[in-house]
């Protein structure tokens, strides 16, 4: 077991801002209300240009880190990292905001946070060997494949078939929701590799690469008006046996494997617009009372949700079974999503609704617009209850 | 940075406390008080004189063992689970943190052995009767001494305590007296009816009571509220207990129970809604480590404050939420007289007034945060 000394993750991201220092990345000047760029955006709305540019610029980046020792900290050493528990690494993404650099955008998460590990978990040497690295330095970025027109929240009814054909299989069908499939090189798909097994038990997983013929992506339009989610046509795409990833009708389990990355990734979604709702507010001044209150409502909302993600990672790291916390982190997290949109919109009122021009106030409804998203992204909030109450509470299946 | 994890002491100190209590459904609360009050005097002797709790966060010069805040909240947690009657919160916690907020080594060396050993009981009388009766407490000078007039009512343990703690109002401010409520003249103690009947409360009529000075004149509105900012963290410890336990109940209970040939744990209503009561639990956990953590620290200063309403608010509504829905997925039978589920409720709305409202929290937090420009209002 090992115990963290709070000290060391300190001098170790001091370690790490000398490095940017170093680099002559210069730290971002606290948030000042009225002057800057302002976004509390939920989901990157951006032309297809801008969100390939934003990759590149995040790719340079992830690699200039990785190559130095300060990518994939609590990875083990042969994947280039330095074997250290996830506080650390916790502890440089929370340092990383306050310098100038990159955005991480959502194709980074589930590049390095969602398929890395899951590549680990259930690939061959060979597969850990090809992906691993390439995929924590992002050389290679993969998106998911997961959700269909029909598969939505019942995830295990996928219909895109997997027919085995000599050291190949053959893939055809309609995949959806997949984050900025189009800057990624692999996806991750599960489809249905057994029609006649049960459900959940004819599922096989693979690495599908999306320059293959036969893959076409389509960009979604969704409601705040980007389009940064994808449906991408499989028609027989032809991938080798050897990018089958885990056992042939082992797909359900290894879906399992990134979905609760997933989950556990989820908690610091929308972390830090509180904080710029508290901003406007004191700028403004807000006389009514019961407004007052609300804010402050809210801010003990997020403070919980903050001091739950901190518990988790201190629990995790004293060698203890994180609490339940840590499976309510994304339900937790999109609950706080919608509580700020419902007090943005008692503070702004008639400027939320029609654009006077004035700074970081009309911006909101990218929030207000993109907060829907989340509560059915990565699994709606109804089915994360569903989850927490089956598999945390242990409460009869239905 | 906050400690948030229990320590394995911590983990230690509750399985103890829990086989002590009768394991983890017990419930110790009665409906009706029995003859002799509602507190077990027996138990009481166990945990005072074989654990040493109420000497827990008491330092070892004033007879205590010296551990931290959130050491002692381990123990109210599990105090909170079992609903305990018992004096700890207002003696143990209210009164000891009061005293130590004065000062005042001649008192605190006079008194606290006593209230360590849980030999002696103390509480403290700090809010006012309130309506047609509201008489502010005075204290004058008499000789050497003083005498204090008015009258306060709420006071937790009221009638079980030994000696009483009294802001009253000085010449040179609101000072802090201590009364012996046994034998002092002139002090007359009234049980009041309770909601919540594992937790008596009184009220003390004063009329020229004697009482002596702890702490600096025109410094007891600071101890007192410091010893309640104390005890708001305390409680809250004791809250997340209750809701923990009012949690598992309703879970136990809707996989028993059967309607419509299934338990009622299988439908989607009552799991998604149970699924939300373990966030209000996980949250209130983590929201009360916090501050008990914050507390242990002798540095918390101002801090204590924000972080006790902070706790204070949170704690409060998420444990009267869990306790109202426990009785809901019961259904009849938790509407009965004779079931636990309302003596959960009974503690959770009490609780949720008792050391300031949630919106009296969050008034403060307002101020706090900058949000409002009315004065914070006093405790």
């Amino acid at each position: 077991m090992i115990i963290v000394r709070i000290d060391n993750v300190q001098s170790f991201v001091l370690e790490f801002e000398g490095w940017l220092e170093g680099l002559g990345v210069r730290r971002r000047r606290p948030d000042q209300v009225g002057a800057g760029d302002f976004s509390v955006a939920v989901f990157d709305d951006q032309t297809p240009e801008e969100e390939r540019a934003a990759v590149d610029r995040g790719r340079d980046w992830e690699r200039t880190k990785y190559d130095a020792g300060w990518g994939a900290v609590d990875w083990p050493e042969r994947f280039g990292g330095r074997g250290l528990p996830p506080a650390f690494s916790a502890a440089l993404r929370a340092a990383e905001q306050d310098w100038d650099l990159p955005r991480r955008n959502e194709l980074f998460a589930v590049t390095q946070h969602m398929v890395a590990p899951t590549v680990r978990e259930w690939g061959t040497d060979e597969q850990i060997e090809h992906f691993v690295r390439g995929l924590l330095r992002t050389d290679i970025m993969a998106c998911q494949l997961f959700s269909e027109p029909e598969a939505g929240s019942d995830l295990a009814a996928v219909r895109t078939r997997a027919v085995r054909d000599g050291r190949d299989w053959v893939l055809s069908g309609q995949k959806v929701w997949s984050s900025m499939a189009t800057c990624a090189q692999y996806g991750e798909a599960i489809c249905r590799s057994d029609p006649d097994a049960p459900k959940h038990a004819g599922l096989t997983a693979f690495m599908v690469p999306l320059d293959r013929r036969g893959v076409t992506i389509r960009p979604i339009r969704q409601m705040t008006g980007g389009a940064c989610f994808n449906e991408i046509f499989l028609d027989e795409v032809r991938v080798p046996d050897t990018l089958r990833i885990g056992p042939e009708g082992g797909g359900w389990q290894v879906a399992q494997t990134t979905l609760s990355a997933e989950r556990s990734d989820s908690g610091g979604l929308g972390t830090g617009t509180v904080d710029k709702l508290l901003a406007l507010a004191r700028h403004r001044g807000v006389s009514s009372p019961a407004l007052v209150d609300e804010i402050v409502q809210l801010w003990i909302h997020d403070r919980v949700l903050v001091l739950n993600n901190q518990r988790t990672v201190a629990e995790t790291q004293a060698g203890q079974t994180a609490g339940a916390q840590g499976s309510l982190g994304k339900l937790a997290a999109t609950t706080n999503m919608r509580r700020t949109s419902d007090v943005i919109t008692l503070l702004l009122a008639d400027e939320l609704i029609a654009d006077t021009g004035e700074w970081g106030t009309f911006a909101w409804t990218e929030q207000v617009l993109g907060a829907p998203g989340y509560r059915i992204a990565g699994g709606s909030d109804e089915i994360q209850r569903t989850i927490i109450a089956e598999r945390v509470l242990r409460m009869p299946r239905g | 940075m906050a400690d948030l994890v229990e320590s394995a002491e911590q983990a230690e100190l509750r399985a103890t406390l829990r086989r002590l209590f009768g394991g983890p459904s017990a419930c110790l609360a009665r409906p009706e008080p029995e003859s002799g009050g509602c507190y077990d005097a027996k138990l009481w002797g166990v945990l005072a004189e074989e654990i040493g709790l109420c000497g827990l966060a008491i330092p070892e010069r004033y007879g205590g063992s010296g551990y931290s805040r959130a050491d002692r909240a381990a123990a109210l947690h599990e105090m909170g689970r079992c609903l305990l009657p018992s004096p700890f919160l207002a003696s143990a916690v209210l009164a000891v943190e009061t005293l130590l907020a004065t000062g005042d080594e001649d008192v605190l060396t006079d008194v606290l052995p006593g209230l360590s050993a849980g030999t002696t009981l103390a509480t403290v009388a700090y809010r006012e009767t309130p309506g047609g009766d509201r008489r502010p407490v005075h204290a004058a000078r008499d000789g050497a001494g003083w005498l204090l007039t008015g009258s306060r009512s709420f006071v937790l343990d009221g009638c079980q305590a030994d000696f009483v703690l009294v802001p009253a109002e000085t010449e040179s401010g609101i000072s802090l007296f201590a009364v012996d409520a046994v034998s002092a003249p002139g002090l007359s103690r009234c049980p009041m009816r309770t909601l919540d009947p594992s937790r008596p409360q009184a009220r003390l009529d004063f009329s020229a009571t004697p009482g002596r000075l702890a702490g600096d004149p025109g410094a007891g509105a600071i101890a007192a509220r410091t010893g309640v900012a104390h005890a708001a963290i305390a409680l809250a410890a004791e809250q997340v207990g209750g809701a923990e336990r009012c949690l598992e109940a309703a879970v136990e209970y809707a996989g028993m129970r059967r309607q419509f040939g299934k338990p009622i744990g299988s439908f989607q209503a009552i799991k998604h809604k149970c699924a939300d009561l373990l966030i209000l639990v996980e949250s209130a956990r983590s929201a009360a480590r916090y501050a008990a953590s914050v507390s242990s620290s002798p540095a918390a200063g101002e801090d204590l404050f924000a972080t006790a309403a902070f706790a204070g608010a949170y704690c409060s509504t998420a444990y009267l939420t869990v306790a109202a829905e426990n009785i809901q997925i019961h259904g009849g039978i938790g509407f009965t007289w004779e079931h636990h589920a309302h003596l959960y409720f009974r503690r959770a709305k009490a609780s949720e007034v008792m050391f300031g409202t949630p919106l009296e929290h969050r008034t403060f937090l307002a101020r706090h945060l900058g949000l409002s420009a009315s004065p914070p209002p006093e405790p």
